[in-house]
């Protein structure tokens, strides 16, 4: 694993050193309930970042956050080098269509097919293309997750991990530039994660994407990140590699390895 | 896609469904109100409109032509209402049509009735105002019954009155008791009868009187064969005859008389009631008998007077006493 | 405040409910249009509730008749029994019955659609996928159980009569032609339309709690099934209250 890291990294270290997602300062809270405090982040372009924190430190809220579902306080999230919050409607929708979102529990839409489900991002982001042209790409990217002959099944229908691989697709489908996770293994079994983890990392090399990973199963930041951010009591409390982290003796860093 | 196609057409149909049974229904409904067709108004005043509103049915001759468009009410006798009617009834109504008020049924709406009037007169255009027709309104009928029955109570108390003084008439029931007038009609027949027998005698008498002048037998025949005398002689029998065919002829419509005032009592009929109830119709009637009997007494005293006239120039005398006493006697009767 | 808790959340929910009505109202007319998925959810709550809603109002036709039928013989007025369930049901049991019927099938759909979209991030997923969901999935509902309520209730109210017509004649004899004319005649204009324009507004309130409840659903399954329940019962007690409204506003408006 850590072998084919260091393969994918050199280069896009080398093309660009930018970064897709700037966080700075951010502060969000729910009544009296501060979950961000002074929270900063930087996603390069090619990085994969894990972002590693106990249930109900504000994870979700971050990422939710990143994409627009949810406003910030105060602080300053720029993605692809533009200010979320102060963006319009139709400026949101088109920094969205680059980036992929996926959802916790799937969120595939139960009275739509497996096919319906992959097209609607395409029709609602008015992505011009021939039924012909939309159909190809269904099947391409449906290949890509290892689920081709799905096409016509009901979400219900399907497995937990097949659910994931499709609601993955989905994302995958308009070409992000930025992937963000949220909890991508939660609710599998240990079998199915490691395989939803390669196909990650797989993905992320045939769409060239960064991507900004939400998890606490240590399995899969392991596979997929590069570099982890540590969230605890609303802040960035440590950052590095895997190793780099597993090697600090610092007790709120240690209980996440052990 | 396909069936997303195919569940739009099912859409449609299932909108299009209800649409029609909507436009049915408001076209049933409004039927009655010509939605659809082509109308004209036409006014029309009255003084009350017995609780008529706008959407109330009229007719024309029973046919259901439009309905009532408004009510308005010009001033506080005066009643305005607009009448919306079907085109085609332009050509039926004329001007000199009445409106009336009327309700459907027993409990049903009002509705407004055209009845057609005088023939000839000019149609009616766009806005004309009809006149109204006095129809009996339940009120009305109501204030008409009351009259017609205090009429009836006055009507049956005289009735009542009327059969009490008939009950109480003294003289109507005098002439139906009367025994005597049935008397005094049989006597007055057989005086008749007498009379003609006596006429028949006399008759007789005079032939052997006559055949004795022509043999001039006696010392008075040449008086006797006098031709003069015998000619008067011969009239005399003549009117005599007839004088006796009247009396007849009387005494057969008195009879018939009686006879039906008879049964006119019986059956209480209120003409000859009110006829016998005059008390001096029997004065009259009894007179009218004593007269006839009078007269056929003084021919039986003529013809006594006859058989003696030649023969005793002193029976004329004896005659007018006799005279005398009998017209004593019917002023005393009467 | 010293109100009790369980009126400050039914004023707390009340206010929820207007500002979201509100939203809808702000939302609902500004273009883009979710016109594809408008037409697919009158599809889903106009069409599909037709065999449902078609088969009570027959019953309810029916029944009506044969209960009435009594009654009107006692006073002598069986004849006017066509004349009667028309009204009654044009003005009061058609639209009523078929909005509750409506409340207990759309609205708890909705609820629930709506309750477990929000539950699996559906409705979060839209969000990023370009999509409103407001627009989306509340509008097209909105509109679509606001327009197709007045629908169902023609057709049923056409085959309560026809229940009707066959009550009438479980027991009698009267042509179709004469049974409708005798419907019509009773009828007015006055009759219907606020009838039907009542229905909007029937369909207006399941739909408007159906989303509520549903956009507004709290996690986990729990929260999806009281979502379903509390749609049915708020839309239900709506359409009672719309009803009461509407009486009385046409009778100030003296339209009887």
């Amino acid at each position: 694993m850590e072998t084919m890291q260091e393969t994918i990294r050199p280069p896009v270290n080398e093309k660009v050193q930018e970064p897709v997602i700037s966080i700075r300062h951010l502060y969000k809270s729910f009544g009296a309930n501060k979950v961000l405090e002074d929270f900063n982040l930087e996603l390069m372009k090619g990085e994969n970042v894990a972002v590693l924190g106990k249930s109900g430190s504000g994870k979700s809220v971050l990422i939710k956050c990143i994409i627009g579902l949810l406003k910030q306080d105060s602080g300053e999230i720029s993605v692809l080098g533009q200010n979320v919050a102060e963006l319009d409607h139709d400026e949101l929708d088109r920094i969205r269509v680059k980036v992929g979102f996926l959802f916790q529990s799937n969120a595939l839409y139960d009275s739509m097919t497996v096919r319906e489900n992959l097209e609607f991002p395409m029709r609602r982001h008015w992505i011009k293309m021939s039924p012909d042209e939309s159909d190809e790409r269904v099947m391409e990217t449906l290949k890509n997750v290892g689920l081709a002959h799905t096409g016509d099944m009901m979400p219900v229908e399907l497995s937990g991990g097949m659910r994931k691989r499709i609601a993955l697709a989905r994302t995958l489908i308009l070409n992000p530039d930025i992937m963000l996770y949220d909890e991508p293994t939660t609710g599998l079994d240990p079998i199915t994660g490691r395989e939803i983890s390669k196909l990650m990392v797989e993905v992320g090399e045939k769409y060239n994407t960064s991507s900004l990973i939400i998890s606490h199963d240590m399995n899969c930041i392991r596979a997929t990140a590069d570099r982890i951010v540590m969230l605890v009591d609303g802040k960035c409390y440590a950052d590095g590699t895997y190793e780099e982290l597993k090697k600090n003796n610092d007790p709120k860093v240690k209980q996440f390895f052990e | 896609m396909a069936k997303r196609l195919i569940n739009n057409v099912k859409l449609g149909v299932f909108v299009i469904a209800g649409l029609l049974l909507l436009i049915l229904a408001l076209y049933m409904i409004g039927r009655d109100s010509n939605l659809f067709g082509k109308n004209f108004e036409l006014k029309v005043r009255f003084e009350n409109v017995q609780g008529l509103t706008s959407g109330n049915n009229i007719r024309y001759a029973g046919i259901q032509v439009g309905t009532v468009r408004k009510v308005k009410i010009l001033n506080d006798t005066l009643i305005e209402v607009t009448m919306l009617i079907d085109e085609k009834m332009k050509a039926f109504i004329h001007k000199t049509d009445l409106v009336s008020i009327s309700t459907d049924g027993l409990m049903g709406n009002k509705l407004l009735n055209i009845t057609p009037g005088k023939d000839g007169s000019p149609l009616v255009k766009e806005g004309d105002i009809l006149l109204v027709k006095r129809v009996a309104s339940t009120e009305e009928m109501m204030e008409t019954l009351n009259r017609t029955n205090n009429n009836i109570a006055v009507i049956s108390d005289d009735i009542k009155r009327t059969v009490q003084r008939i009950n109480n008439s003294e003289a109507l029931w005098k002439i139906l008791e009367e025994p005597t007038l049935s008397a005094y009609l049989k006597e007055s027949m057989a005086n008749i009868r007498n009379a003609a027998d006596k006429a028949a005698d006399m008759a007789a008498d005079l032939s052997a009187i006559v055949n004795d002048v022509k043999n001039g037998k006696g010392s008075l025949g040449a008086i006797l064969t006098d031709t003069s005398i015998a000619k008067n002689l011969g009239e005399a029998v003549v009117k005599i005859r007839s004088v006796g065919d009247h009396a007849n002829q009387l005494a057969e419509e008195l009879s018939a008389m009686t006879q039906s005032v008879k049964n006119d009592i019986n059956n209480g009929k209120g003409t000859v009631n009110a006829l016998l109830k005059d008390s001096s119709l029997v004065i009259k009637l009894s007179n009218s008998l004593s007269n006839i009997e009078q007269g056929t007494a003084g021919f039986n005293a003529n013809m006594q007077a006859l058989k003696h006239n030649f023969l005793l120039r002193g029976y004329f005398r004896k005659l007018e006493k006799q005279k005398k006493r009998e017209e004593a006697e019917a002023s005393a009767k009467k | 405040m010293a109100l009790p808790r369980t009126w400050q959340n039914f004023l707390d929910e009340t206010g929820d409910m207007s500002r979201f009505t509100g939203r809808f109202f702000a939302q609902g007319f500004k273009p883009r249009y979710e016109f594809a998925e408008f037409i697919h959810q009158c599809f889903i709550i106009g069409y599909k509730s037709l065999p449902l809603i078609g088969l009570t109002g027959f019953i309810m036709g029916l029944v009506l008749t044969m209960q009435l039928r009594p009654s009107l013989i006692d006073y002598g007025v069986e004849s006017q029994l066509p004349a009667m369930v028309g009204i009654a049901i044009v003005r009061e049991i058609g639209p009523v019955v078929t909005a509750l019927i409506f409340a207990g099938k759309i609205g708890s759909s909705i609820g629930a659609e709506l309750g477990s979209m929000k539950v699996t991030e559906q409705i979060d997923a839209m969000e990023v996928s370009g999509t409103n969901p407001f627009k989306y999935l509340v509008v097209t509902r909105v509109l679509a159980a606001t327009t197709m309520l007045p629908v169902l209730v023609i057709l049923s109210d056409g085959i309560s009569l026809y229940g009707s017509y066959l009550g009438v004649n479980i027991k009698g004899i009267t042509s179709f032609q004469l049974f409708f004319k005798q419907v019509f005649d009773a009828l007015s204009f006055s009759d219907v339309w606020p009838a039907v324009i009542k229905t909007f507004f029937f369909g207006f309130a399941v739909g408007m709690v159906g989303c509520y409840k549903g956009y507004n659903s709290q996690k986990g399954t729990e929260g999806v099934g009281r979502s379903a329940n509390s749609a049915v019962v708020v839309s239900s007690l709506m359409v009672f209250i719309i009803d009461l409204i509407v009486v009385q506003v046409t009778d100030l408006l003296g339209v009887n």
